[in-house]
């Protein structure tokens, strides 16, 4: 039996315009009370083996998290089914239940009893829990004197310890500092390798990637699409790329119209482009891309200038940062130049979203123009790789020992 | 039977929570504690003043008459009022964690049970104060009367606090309701004092064989009356079983609602 079977499983939410909560005004204002139904998920069919760990992708309001709260049965469906076979425990909302006044070892057992372990299961568990919570010295004091990294840090060892078959969490991968998340998520690794299955909703697609075996992409309340996260989520970074842009996020500007009426130059376009001349927002590891930067300026006070370029990847990790200058060539002359090419040939970009920055400057770095996040563009591949760039490399394979040498 | 098998499971909730209940209920307080039994004790007084002095019943050993009653009632207006709200009460955890709703229903009226258990340490200390003495062969019989009013009492909670959910004005109505059915019950007064042809219809509150009994076995110092006790036991599980109809239906939109 798997661990969780979903069937065509549908929920509607009830959108109250004006509600009234009291007998009164339940009978005054009968007509008041008309709402508008719902549906957010629309018919979703889902099955998870034992030891199997799902993402459930999709942008904010798709469903997933509904989704989530019905495999923890905090809701019932309209329709259709969820079965979960074995001890559901969820980090919907950590800490939920805590009291302020209790001490960290008082809570320690409230908060576990909530997820149906008794005395003696809490018992054996405690230490280990205090452990990893790393809150030793401070377990008999209240938890109101805790601190918010605290509070969750403790919220996250009991969840992450009783012994759940299956686990929900819902984007709170970042719990406390970046060492504490680390070690958070070794440990949702060793559980995952002891058999237990787990869902997790989540917007870091590399936190994704690197545990779940299969992601669910949900949109308007049915699975769009599902798969390895691998083919999944370029797909949807690219569709979250063209939504972004198609709701016309305008590259930001760093300089307000005005400034840049007095300034004698300014960028006019900047166009990411295929060997065809034809402006993309996508491409393959690989491919020879063509960035496009087209300005403007006053002849008669425009100085010498140069081009720079910073990529960043969506998670603004700077990918690569140049500028002409740096690269030995010589000062743009704006009165003779308003089209600068900049080719990659080819563009060694491991798969994911990525952007760039350009700045049209004066030789002393004075910024006539600076435009944040001027092209978006999503990388995709079918390799699996990590890191930032695809390193040109070649494998081979013998065996020393029986040629001799 | 699955419902069963999992407040088994959250036992160790359900008994937190008791211990929280009873502990917390009067946390801040100066008295703290002792509420548990001063406030019976005040309420005895002012009936017993009332009774005794103003509308003179004429019930020989007055405040033991009402005291015997007086202090089940308590227990069971308990899910009368405060109960109604004990799942809005609990609001955050509902809608964030999954737990079996019943637990919290059966903690609540549980603990309201120890606060009785509680008072009758004070119907002994009265009783033997007064120098009355007690029917040890009667005594047994408090059991199984405790058992059935238990059980209405959980029933009366499933069903007020899950339909308060839904209309939150339950909430005041009970405190009309939790005044007219104290005194419809035999608590300040006798059965003796209800006319005859009433009497079928009075029997029908689970409360009147309940009270009845207790009286019969600390007041009257006899056993109770078998029929009327099976009585109670019948009304007692009717109520039980279609409270716990009733709160497994409504609970289902307990998380959206609240």
């Amino acid at each position: 039996m798997p661990a969780i079977t979903i069937k065509n499983l549908k929920k509607k939410f009830r959108i109250y315009a004006d509600r009234g909560q009291s007998l009164k005004e339940k009978l005054l204002f009968a007509n008041r009370r008309r709402y508008e139904e719902r549906w957010v998920l629309k018919g979703v069919s889902l099955t998870v083996e034992k030891g199997e760990a799902i993402a459930l992708i999709g942008k904010n309001g798709c469903g997933k998290s509904t989704l989530l709260k019905l495999m923890s049965r905090i809701l019932f469906p309209d329709e259709g089914s969820v079965a979960m076979d074995g001890r559901v425990s969820s980090l919907l909302e950590l800490g939920a239940g805590f009291h302020p006044d209790m001490t960290g070892r008082e809570n320690i057992y409230t908060n576990a009893s909530i997820f149906g372990l008794t005395r003696k299961e809490i018992d054996a568990r405690l230490q280990e829990i205090i452990d990893f919570s790393e809150l030793e010295e401070f377990i008999d004091h209240p938890v109101r004197t805790y601190s918010s990294g605290m509070y969750m840090r403790l919220a996250f060892s009991v969840a992450i310890h009783v012994g759940a078959d299956i686990l929900l969490i819902d984007e709170i991968l970042a719990v406390g500092d970046a060492a504490f998340q680390a070690k958070c998520f070794e440990r949702l690794m060793e559980i995952k390798a002891q058999g237990t299955t787990i869902v997790i909703v989540s917007h870091s697609m590399a936190q994704l990637e690197r545990i779940c075996d299969r992601s669910i992409w949900i949109s308007e309340g049915v699975i769009r699409m599902e798969g390895a996260p691998s083919e999944v989520h370029p797909l949807y970074m690219e569709y979250m790329g063209q939504r972004t842009a198609s709701t016309a996020k305008k590259p930001i500007q760093t300089q307000t119209e005005a400034q840049q009426e007095e300034l004698p130059a300014a960028i006019t376009e900047i166009a990411l482009l295929n060997t065809n001349g034809e402006p993309i927002t996508q491409c393959r590891t690989g491919d020879s891309v063509v960035l496009r930067i087209r300005c403007k300026a006053d002849p008669q006070k425009a100085e010498e200038a140069l081009i720079g370029l910073a990529l960043y990847r969506a998670d603004k990790l700077l990918c690569y940062g140049t500028n002409t200058q740096r690269e030995h060539l010589k000062p743009i002359l704006l009165h003779q130049t308003d089209e600068i090419l900049c080719t990659f040939s080819p563009l060694q970009l491991v798969a994911g979203t990525y952007w760039f920055d350009v700045a049209l400057r004066r030789m002393d770095m004075f910024a006539y123009d600076y435009r944040a996040q001027a092209v978006r563009f999503v990388v995709y591949n079918a390799i699996d790789e990590t890191g930032v760039a695809h390193l040109a490399h070649e494998w081979s394979f013998s065996n020393q020992s029986k040629t001799g040498g | 039977m699955r419902l069963f098998r999992e407040l088994y499971l959250y036992r160790e909730m359900i008994s937190s929570l008791v211990r929280k209940d009873l502990k917390g209920r009067y946390k801040g307080s100066v008295l703290g504690f002792l509420w548990t039994f001063l406030n019976p004790l005040l309420q005895l007084l002012v009936y017993t003043v009332v009774f005794s002095y103003i509308m003179r019943s004429g019930i020989e050993h007055y405040y033991l008459h009402l005291f015997v009653a007086l202090v089940p009632w308590i227990f069971f207006s308990s899910a009368l009022t405060t109960g109604s709200r004990l799942i809005l009460d609990q609001k955050n955890m509902i809608k964030k964690i999954y737990f079996p709703r019943e637990v919290l229903p059966l903690a609540y009226t549980t603990s309201s049970f120890c606060n009785m258990l509680f008072s009758f340490v004070i119907i002994f200390a009265v009783i033997a104060i007064a120098g009355l003495g007690v029917a040890w062969r009667a005594l047994p019989w408090l059991i199984p009367v405790m058992l059935i009013q238990y059980l209405l009492v959980l029933g009366v909670n499933l069903i007020v606090s899950a339909i308060t959910v839904y209309c939150r004005d339950l909430e005041h109505i009970m405190g009309v309701v939790n005044m007219a059915w104290m005194y419809l019950s035999p608590v300040v007064y006798g059965i003796d004092f209800v006319p005859e042809h009433w009497r079928t219809w009075y029997l029908l509150n689970p409360m009147t064989p309940i009270l009845l009994a207790y009286r019969d076995i600390l007041y009257h110092q006899i056993s109770p009356n078998g029929r009327l006790l099976l009585l109670a036991l019948g009304m007692s599980l009717v109520i039980l079983l279609l409270g716990m109809y009733l709160f497994s239906r409504l609970q289902k939109r307990f998380a959206e609602v609240l």
